[in-house]
């Protein structure tokens, strides 16, 4: 009987290793402690930083809106209305910018912005108007709606 | 006019190795028709022992980029070929934004004091000049 399994083993060696640890470590080369440099400690904490990293694309949209909003509120305050009010009275206007938009205006073009504001108070304005009124005054000019069909 | 990004294709191959078996493939029946249907970009043979079969593009911005071709088939080479062709040289990396601005701010970017009242803006009781 001629064992053969033993030198069948120790024929094949793996050559590539360190290409292999280097594949995981370049991932990890900005992270802090020992996790940059000890494979078996890297391996785990770069599967948990792209499980992070994926699961934060959710996140990211919920917290951008967050900020936009945070900043409109910041913008409209100075032009003396809170966001609630600005922002309905730009929908009942027929205004349709998202947030984003209003948030670069509001950063990049402050007198669009201004505009916006006074456009949003005055609606609310004639709101009020038809509301408290009793109809004797003349409709709003700025709650005319627009149909595009 | 479209303008190939792509400037030279290098193909670098080991006449006798096992591994550049469809790189000869694809030498002898496929790189001319290539060379045929892309008069733009120029192809060079050139064959080297004792190294890896590599194909070598360089782009009109500089950026080399190397393919292994080891244990290709001719068709994959030539897919691989046709696609570097149709590539730009720019790096391929996750475009943060799609747009881009030099000039974002027309009216003036905000700052502090754009929205404060100032010494121009005369709030008060009229100044009559004196």
């Amino acid at each position: 009987m001629v064992l053969l399994s033993a030198p069948r083993w120790l024929r094949s060696r793996l050559t590539d290793r360190f290409w292999r640890v280097q594949e995981v470590l370049k991932y990890a080369r900005h992270f802090r402690g020992r996790k940059n440099r000890c494979y078996k400690l890297a391996v785990r904490s770069v599967r948990r930083a792209f499980v992070k990293s994926t699961k934060a694309r959710r996140e990211k949209k919920r917290f951008l809106r967050a900020l936009w909003i945070t900043r409109i509120e910041a913008a409209s305050l100075e032009h003396g209305l809170k966001y609630s009010a600005f922002i309905s009275n730009l929908l009942k206007s027929q205004v349709e910018l998202n947030r984003k938009m209003i948030a670069d205006l509001a950063i990049y073009e402050p007198k669009t912005f201004k505009s916006l504001a006074a456009l949003a108070q005055r609606r609310r304005q004639e709101g009020f108007l038809a509301a408290l009124g009793d109809g004797k005054e003349p409709e709003g000019i700025f709650s005319r709606i627009v149909h595009h069909y | 006019r479209y303008v190939r990004q792509l400037q030279r294709l290098q193909l670098l191959f080991s006449p006798t190795a096992a591994d550049a078996r469809g790189a000869r493939q694809f030498v002898e029946e496929a790189a001319l028709d290539f060379a045929r249907r892309h008069p733009d970009v120029v192809l060079y043979v050139s064959p080297r022992s004792g190294w890896a079969p590599l194909l070598l593009a360089e782009y009109l911005n500089g950026t080399v980029r190397e393919e292994l071709i080891a244990g290709k088939t001719s068709e994959e080479i030539a897919q691989l070929a046709t696609k570097l062709a149709g590539q730009s040289g720019l790096d391929i990396v996750r475009i943060r934004k799609p747009f881009h601005t030099d000039n974002p701010s027309v009216q003036g970017q905000w700052h502090p004091l754009t929205n404060k009242p100032s010494a121009l803006t005369i709030q008060g009781p009229r100044l009559q000049p004196q």
